[in-house]
């Protein structure tokens, strides 16, 4: 009995899961990429929700080569998903395609009831990693440290448990974690890699790390926290106040993206990142493309979809700093390192872990924080 | 009961107040009440990022554990206590602040010689038309210190003084800033409990041999403190609910309030702390407009209306006269003026705190999309930005639609509030219009986003459409008209409806021809607030809009939040104009009054 159960069991499970890949390869293989694009061009229109700002660009290059009008729609983080969230269960077909960041708010509130869907444009399928193909990564966006160039000609900490010493009261700016996904998904690293942290705390210290919290990464959180940390509204504004030439004490910007750096000559900042900080030097979040599971232009967003995705859409991207293709095929920017090796310095975090863990890191960030 | 004997007796009684409020009662039963349902309901019930921290769960199963933290956990301190402590002394010190200059303003103009009453009393109005963190952005600008880096403010640029952090963000500037923008509604309202405080009244004790202190203590404060008491609540469940200047000028010292703190929560996807948070607004809003109906209860006494004389009673300033009007012409400045002059510069700056006349620029105004410019923002000037014109539209749309239903319906309100007066619909029906008034903006945005973001029974789901913004605002603003139409029914005496019942005239013809002729300054002035509320909302819509409906506001958030400030900048000059000119031209063309929309 027992036996006629597990076998089928695991029958039962071997056909599912044929049935699903086999699906899942009918789908994208019995493709007609022609046929796409002319139903494509029939529906004329395309509607993008995106968080990043260049989509407007993309939008243009796409609008020229295949005479398809893209609504794009400029969202924060938490707004895209509020939204997505929101239409998908008020029955409103609004959005075909978005980009979106925040994969464990992505995951729980979108995905797993089935309002956005994946979706893999022949070029990922050819140029994107395998592990970076469900859900569809589009780019990484790395955040960084940094400091003032002009007043510190290196890196003027060495450990971030650095910045949790009196040198730097009141000197360090992060945007608002209570607001920020991303940052609350970064903390939970923390947590999860707790013995790394206290680790390079006891050997940049030389002694052992007492803890009032639980664990390495929240005590990191709460020592920050406590250290007068500034909280600011947006990483423009960080790396602004963190760059501005003439500055006889500027302050610290932490975790804020690294693209602002493309503005520093504009903007007259020295601004440099503390790249070889111990034990990161940042974290990188993934940019994910995903359709919506009713779009009412299904063809024109899977046309936008593999433009974007290709060297030519990504474009507007690859022209600065501090963002990165899943495509292998998109060349990083001449003035920036490599994928590689920011991703050998960056931490990121585990999607499972973030999604238990985020409210206790925000729990610890706003009560040492709160005033 | 045979049915015969029960029609007629419900057709005698349902009399167009009847049928009225009966009707107005459903509605706002639905709109209130039920989002307030609605939102005691999310605080018991576990959503979807919460399951983690609370084992064995799923998506929608009752809880406890919300209400359980906010009140008992370790973390209740920081989440509830502090937070509302600070509500606490923020509104009530912003409160009273704000009634002093605005009693004080309004005592020059009412009853002293000052110069200039006009143009003071235009200006005074100007800091509530301005979206309220306008002051806050001023006020950083101005006292900015290194804290938050970048430049330096003006302050400290031209004395070389660092001021310290007290002086710059927190508590103190939040209650001065605050207080500046809620003064003008003391302003109004005491002004016009001054004006209808007949000097007969006084002229009377003065001729009985009483000195002009004991007239000031023993007759005009009696009248006129309802007038200030109830001011100073309104203010107060006002500050209760404000979102942007705490925000803005606590954020750089972590000094979180109540607002602050759920719209962090309802952000970080963790709305059932926020529910629990946003029922505690309501709960305090709902003591002050207790303590507020025992007032007005006080108030309804007085008849003050009556034939008034001459200008006899007004006080001499003197030698005094001059150096007081410098000082409130140099505040008025101040608070009007250099804010709105600040960020018109500012929307000018190619570099924002750049300010040399080399750099300046109407490239947020009319430049192309361009990244090798400036911020290199890829956006066009918001001139031509479809965008940003199609927001700007959208919220003309609105903020007429709002002010058309708030102004009939206010009307209606007032109607039957008076008609009825002292009967128990009358009193449910005002308590009930005066209610989303007490309700934290941001809170009721999200209990309506609820009701309506799933279609219910005969009602579909009106997420996305202008309609669902229209109805938020107006029943949000409702307050405003309904007490302009209660207070101007209450000066119509039923005599005059009578005569023309008398005369045979149907109740649409006695509305038509009598109550409505009669109250279009009234019904006007009653527009105009809603209208320039719902023009520079943003708590209340944020979470409302869609791509489709975004309105000038929520379309500049995305800039603030990358800190390109010009574009806001210059998309707030806008929306203060048209607001001005909206003020301007209904006060010319039909000589509305904006502190008859308060309802004094």
């Amino acid at each position: 009995m027992k036996r006629t159960l597990w076998l089928s069991v695991s029958i039962l499970m071997t056909v599912t899961l044929l049935m699903s890949l086999s699906v899942a390869g009918l789908a994208q293989t019995s493709e007609n990429w022609n046929d796409i694009l002319k139903a494509a061009s029939k529906e004329g229109k395309v509607v993008v929700y995106s968080t990043t700002s260049r989509i407007t660009e993309a939008a243009k290059g796409f609008e020229k080569e295949f005479g398809i009008k893209v609504d794009s729609h400029l969202l924060s983080e938490t707004e895209l998903i509020e939204r997505v969230y929101r239409e998908a269960r008020a029955g409103i077909k609004s959005a075909d395609l978005v980009l979106i960041e925040d994969f464990p708010s992505m995951k729980e509130l979108l995905i797993a009831p089935g309002y956005l869907v994946n979706y893999i444009p022949p070029c990922a399928m050819k140029d994107v990693p395998a592990d970076m193909r469900n859900p569809l990564v589009f780019a990484h966006v790395s955040r960084i440290i940094g400091y003032n160039s002009e007043k510190y000609k290196t890196a003027p900490f060495e450990s971030i448990w650095d910045l949790t010493t009196p040198q730097w009261k009141g000197k360090v700016m992060i945007r608002d974690v209570a607001l920020t996904g991303e940052h609350q998904n970064a903390f939970t690293e923390l947590i999860r890699r707790s013995d790394e942290l206290a680790a390079n705390y006891e050997s940049h210290f030389g002694k052992k790390l007492q803890l009032r919290e639980a664990n390495a990464g929240l005590e990191f959180m709460r020592r920050l926290a406590e250290n007068d940390v500034i909280i600011m509204t947006s990483d423009t504004r960080i790396a602004e106040a963190v760059g501005k030439k003439g500055q006889a004490d500027p302050p610290v910007g932490f975790f804020y993206v690294y693209s602002k750096h493309r503005d520093a000559e504009a903007k007259n900042l020295a601004i440099s990142a503390a790249v070889d900080l111990k034990p990161f030097a940042g974290y990188y979040y993934n940019i994910y493309l995903q359709l919506a599971s009713k779009p009412p232009h299904p063809n024109a967003a899977k046309a936008l979809a593999e433009y974007l995705m290709t060297p030519a859409g990504f474009t507007p991207w690859s022209s600065d700093i501090g963002i990165y293709a899943s495509n292998t095929a998109v060349k990083h920017h001449p003035q920036d390192k490599p994928w590689d090796w920011w991703e050998s310095r960056l931490w990121t975090y585990n999607a499972d872990f973030a999604i238990r863990n985020r409210a206790i890191a925000l729990d610890t960030w706003i009560r040492s924080t709160s005033k | 009961m045979n049915p015969q004997v029960f029609f007629g007796r419900v057709r005698r009684n349902a009399t167009p107040h009847a049928i009225l409020s009966a009707l107005l009662i459903l509605c706002l039963l639905y709109l209130v009440v039920v989002p307030l349902a609605v939102m005691v309901r999310e605080t018991f019930v576990v959503h979807p990022m919460e399951r983690f921290q609370i084992p064995g769960t799923m998506p929608g199963d009752f809880t406890l554990s919300h209400w359980k933290k906010m009140f008992t956990g370790s973390s209740a301190v920081s989440f509830l206590y502090k937070p509302l402590l600070n509500t606490l002394i923020m509104s009530a010190c912003m409160s009273i602040l704000a009634i002093l200059i605005g009693g004080l303003l309004a005592w020059l103009v009412v009853r002293t010689d000052i110069p200039c009453k006009k143009f003071i009393s235009n200006l005074a109005i100007v800091p509530y038309i301005m979206p309220s963190w306008t002051m806050s952005l001023a006020w950083i600008t101005l006292f900015k210190n290194p804290r938050i880096g970048g430049s330096v403010g003006l302050f400290q640029y031209l004395t070389g003084v660092t001021l310290p952090d007290w002086f710059s963000y927190g508590m103190l500037p939040i209650v001065i800033t605050m207080a500046v923008h809620y003064f003008p509604f003391g302003f109004m309202l005491i002004s016009s409990a001054l004006q209808n405080v007949d000097s007969q009244l006084e002229e009377s004790a003065e001729l009985l041999g009483a000195s002009r202190p004991y007239v000031l203590r023993k007759v005009v404060f009696p009248l006129v403190m309802p007038a200030v008491l109830s001011t100073v609540l309104l203010t107060f469940s006002r500050g209760l609910g404000t979102f942007g200047t705490p925000s803005f000028l606590g954020g750089p010292v972590r000094l979180y309030v109540l607002s602050t703190m759920l719209h962090a929560n309802l952000v970080g996807q963790r709305p059932g702390i926020a529910y629990v948070v946003a029922l505690l607004m309501i709960l305090m809003g709902g003591l002050v407009l207790y303590m507020d109906s025992k007032l007005l209860g006080a108030r309804k006494s007085y008849v003050t209306i009556s034939g008034k004389s001459g200008k006899s009673g007004l006080v001499s300033l003197g030698r005094a006269m001059w150096p007081v009007t410098v000082l409130v012409m140099v505040f008025l400045v101040c608070v009007t003026f250099i804010p709105f002059g600040l960020l018109a510069i500012d929307s000018l700056t190619l570099i924002p705190g750049d300010y040399s006349l080399s750099k300046m620029t109407l490239h947020y105004w009319i430049g192309p999309p361009d990244i090798s410019i400036g911020l290199r923002a890829g956006e066009a000037g918001i001139l031509r930005n479809p965008e940003i014109l199609r927001a700007l539209g959208n919220s003309l749309r609105l903020g007429v639609l709002t002010a058309l239903v708030c102004g009939v319906l206010g009307m209606l309100i007032g109607y039957t509030v008076v008609r009825m007066r002292g009967t128990k619909f009358a009193g449910i029906l005002d308590q009930l219009s005066f209610m989303p008034y007490l309700m934290p903006s941001i809170a009721f945005g999200s209990a309506l986003l609820a009701l309506f973001a799933v279609g219910r029974g005969p009602i579909p789901s009106l997420y996305g459409t202008l309609t669902l913004l229209v109805i938020a605002c107006s029943v949000k603003y409702l307050p405003y008209s309904s007490r302009a139409g209660v207070s101007a029914m209450m000066q119509i005496g039923p005599e005059l409806e009578e005569a023309a019942t008398m005369a045979g005239a149907s109740w649409l013809k006695r509305m038509t021809r009598v109550i409505v002729p009669l109250q279009k300054s009234s019904f006007f002035s009653g527009l105009l607030l809603p209208f320039i509320s719902a023009m520079r909302e943003l708590s209340l819509v944020v979470l409302l809009v869609s791509p489709g409906t975004q309105l000038a506001t929520s379309v500049t958030l995305k800039f603030t939040d990358k800190g390109w400030y010009p574009y806001t900048n210059a998309v707030m000059v806008l929306i203060v104009i048209a607001v001005l000119f909206t003020t301007w031209i209904s006060r010319k063309l039909l000589g509305t009054d904006l502190a008859k929309g308060i309802g004094g």
